[in-house]
């Protein structure tokens, strides 16, 4: 099983859209395919329309009192599941910290779905806490949505420092521009610049568009509801192709 | 956790309709989808994939074919494939590394896929809502029909009501059950769709096997049993003559002649059974059989084995053997097209008539056939001891110094012993017999390796003469071979060492009295 998390310190930058799409991608190839909600949002859980609610909430998950194999739900879409969110991750850090090796507790639980799924996506919640330590020590890869903003580099440098002084080095980081407004003059200097300094940017970007944002009108992924041509559909395609390549 | 999903007979005369307007009056259902499908199951003529738990689905889309290799008991998908504009026909087809071709790589080994029956589909799918109008359960109507493939007329396959349960909403789908069946008093269906397709063309899967399959009871008159034996090998023939002559895969032609040889061991080792002016007259047709398919198999053998004969020598030496699988190629062609000949010869056609005719023809019991009405227990009792007797003296005469042609006479007596036994397996315990077929097969195992390498070697010998004679042959092809020679008489020397291990075991002393115990009618004492 390959754990892709889908993460970025900074909100609002296109990670449900891209996990839920990736994800979505992945089973539609026929690979057996999870997305695990670990944000107290709950969106990509809204999108899916499954209730953002699990038994027993995470403090019962992460002591192991609940088996994760219950908890998952099938969404609409075959080889494609769902571990709901629940408001009460809110307080995973807390639960996660009172814990022997606080931050491997995510990579525990995680093995038991080892030989279900191919690929896990973790779509997490934005911040740097040690639920976002726990996705970094667990995923091969991290997917990094990053709208090309000054601001942007500068917390994707943020993460860096945090993953090499952490010395959490089994991980993949994988940026690339999220809601790219190729009018703004400020995303083309960015798109131009930061590939240089960060060779491992991956090449695909994702447009910002309105199609994206009606995800959440349908409560479809993006596949459910575009032509096949659109687009942000082929953008996704692209990406997936390229994480694909690389992990 | 899991659900199964649960199937369901759908009798024709029940509109699908009818049971929608039923169920969505108690449960919100969503939008119907209406699927049409074609699909092809492809198996090889012996139904390896079946045989093996496995199921490969064949969709055409447009100029493409996709290949989905599913297991028999979920139907849950192994692998899935792509392929171009062309069928895959032989692993060595699919792409090499990939993950179809090592999940059929061991299974199909060197049979063809063929086409087995071809179903049309017509489904129609509903999802099961919650409020969140989020699906939490399915129903599915499938009406099916099925034909050969490419051909006929398709035939009704019994329809089938599937509810699939989604994952996590058990409660869900029990409630539709219970709805379901408070409404209609449906029947379960377990039937595959591969099975229900293959029953309506009046085919079975798993239909065709070499193995040896027999069923006799002790008492049963010794003619009557060496009739169906010849008539069950008759059945293999001809079941292998139209993949033979389609050269389809080599395997056609194997089983053939596998039966023709358990055919023509059956008729003179089975003593006693018909007259001996009728054993004479078949005896010489049968074995010209054996003939005129024999060139064939050789090519097919060396075909078979190229690969491990280019990858036994040093790296940069393996281009130079390329103009012996041009050669091998050509002769196999030609060898084929010779025995097709044959194959399709008025003498060829009324051999297998008389052959039949005779085997059906009722008359049993005569003066020349002495052994007819005896038990077929008593007979084979006898020929089996007396046959391993002979391997036992032959044997264990041989030592180092022996010619090879005692290795080889050796094993024809050794072959009658095997087919012999697994001709009358039946009639012994299992536990008795499977041991000793084992110990056979390993001595068998070890003659015929020592046989085939020097055949082979000797064969490569007068292939190089012949492509010399044939026209110009680059000299590091011939060196090529030679070397190749050499690594099999080498090899052939190393498997003669095996044989005393070999055969002391077939012949240590457990096993002399298994034999002794089993087919002499006695025990010896301890």
């Amino acid at each position: 099983m390959k754990i892709i998390g889908v993460y970025n310190i900074k909100g609002g930058v296109g990670k449900t859209a891209a996990a839920v799409n990736l994800a979505h991608l992945a089973a539609r190839a026929g690979r057996r395919t999870l997305i695990w909600d670990l944000d107290p949002q709950a969106a990509a859980t809204f999108y899916f329309r499954v209730k953002p609610r699990i038994k027993g909430g995470s403090r019962k998950l992460l002591r192991g009192q609940r088996d994760l194999d219950r908890l998952i739900k099938g969404t609409d879409y075959a080889n494609l599941d769902l571990l709901p969110a629940d408001f009460s991750y809110r307080n995973m850090d807390l639960q996660l910290s009172a814990a022997k090796r606080p931050g491997l507790q995510l990579q525990r639980l995680l093995r038991q779905l080892s030989a279900e799924f191919d690929y896990l996506f973790l779509d997490c919640p934005p911040s740097i806490s040690l639920l976002s330590e726990n996705v970094f020590r667990a995923a091969d890869a991290l997917l990094i949505p990053t709208i090309p903003t000054t601001l942007s580099v500068r917390t994707y440098e943020q993460l860096q420092r945090f993953i090499q002084d952490n010395g959490i080095d089994g991980v993949k980081r994988l940026p690339f521009f999220s809601m790219v407004d190729r009018r703004k003059r400020m995303h083309l200097d960015i798109l131009e610049t930061m590939p240089k300094k960060f060779p491992e940017l991956l090449a695909t970007e994702i447009p910002y568009a309105a199609e994206i944002e009606q995800m959440g009108i349908y409560r479809q992924p993006l596949f459910g509801y575009v032509a096949s041509g659109s687009g942000a559909a082929s953008a996704y395609r692209a990406l997936w192709q390229e994480v694909r390549r690389v992990i | 956790m899991n659900t199964q999903n649960r199937q369901f007979q759908l009798p024709a005369e029940l509109e699908a309709q009818t049971i929608i307007e039923r169920i969505s009056a108690q449960l919100p259902l969503g939008k119907r989808i209406e699927e049409r499908d074609l699909l092809t199951y492809y198996d090889s003529f012996d139904w390896r994939l079946f045989g093996s738990g496995m199921e490969l689905i064949v969709r055409r889309q447009g100029r493409k074919r996709t290949l989905q290799l599913r297991s028999q008991n979920d139907g849950g998908l192994i692998e899935s494939l792509t392929a171009g504009t062309r069928m895959p026909v032989f692993c060595r087809d699919l792409p090499a590394g990939g993950g179809m071709r090592r999940a059929l790589d061991g299974v199909l080994q060197m049979r063809a896929l063929m086409p087995q029956v071809e179903l049309r589909s017509r489904i129609t799918t509903l999802p099961v809502l919650d409020d969140e109008e989020k699906t939490v359960a399915r129903i599915a109507f499938e009406r099916h029909a099925a034909r050969e493939p490419g051909k006929g007329k398709f035939r009704d396959v019994p329809g089938r009501l599937l509810l699939l349960p989604i994952r996590g909403y058990e409660e869900s789908f029990e409630r539709l059950i219970g709805i379901l069946l408070e409404a209609y008093a449906l029947p379960p269906g377990n039937e595959g769709l591969l099975a229900a397709a293959l029953a309506a063309i009046g085919r079975i899967a798993g239909g065709y096997s070499s193995k040896l399959d027999f069923s006799f009871q002790p008492e049963q008159p010794a003619a009557s049993v060496a009739r169906e034996i010849q008539l069950q090998l008759l059945a293999t023939l001809e079941l292998n003559l139209d993949g033979t002559k389609a050269n389809l895969d080599s395997e056609f032609l194997h089983d053939l002649r596998v039966a023709v040889r358990r055919a023509r061991s059956a008729l003179t080792q089975i003593k006693g059974v018909f007259p001996a002016t009728d054993v004479e007259r078949f005896k010489p047709e049968l074995a010209w059989i054996g003939q005129i398919t024999g060139e064939s198999r050789d090519m097919d053998v060396y075909l078979l084995d190229y690969d491990r004969y280019r990858t036994s020598l040093p790296q940069r030496l393996r281009p130079d053997l390329d103009p012996l699988h041009d050669f091998l190629q050509a002769h196999q062609k030609s060898a084929y097209r010779k025995m097709v000949r044959q194959l399709n010869s008025e003498r060829f056609r009324r051999l297998l008539a008389d052959w039949r005719d005779y085997l059906q023809s009722t008359s049993t019991g005569s003066d020349d056939a002495p052994a007819a009405l005896a038990s077929i227990a008593q007979v084979a009792n006898k020929r089996i001891y007396r046959i391993y007797k002979r391997v036992l003296a032959e044997g264990s005469l041989i030592n180092a110094d022996s010619p090879a042609e005692a290795l080889h006479e050796l094993r024809k007596n050794c072959k009658k012993l095997r087919y012999l036994i697994e001709f009358f397996q039946s009639l012994y315990p299992k536990s008795d017999v499977q041991p000793m077929i084992r110990a056979m097969k390993q001595l068998l195992d070890n003659l015929g390796l020592f046989q085939d390498l020097e055949v082979q070697a000797e064969k490569l010998r007068h292939f190089a003469h012949q492509m010399v004679a044939e026209g110009e042959v680059p000299v590091d092809t011939l060196l090529a071979m030679g070397m190749l020679v050499d690594g099999l008489l080498r090899r052939q020397a190393e498997v003669r060492l095996d044989f005393g291990s070999s055969f002391a075991e077939f012949s240590g002393s457990e096993n002399r009295k298994a034999f002794k115990a089993l087919f002499a009618g006695k025990t010896e004492a301890a």
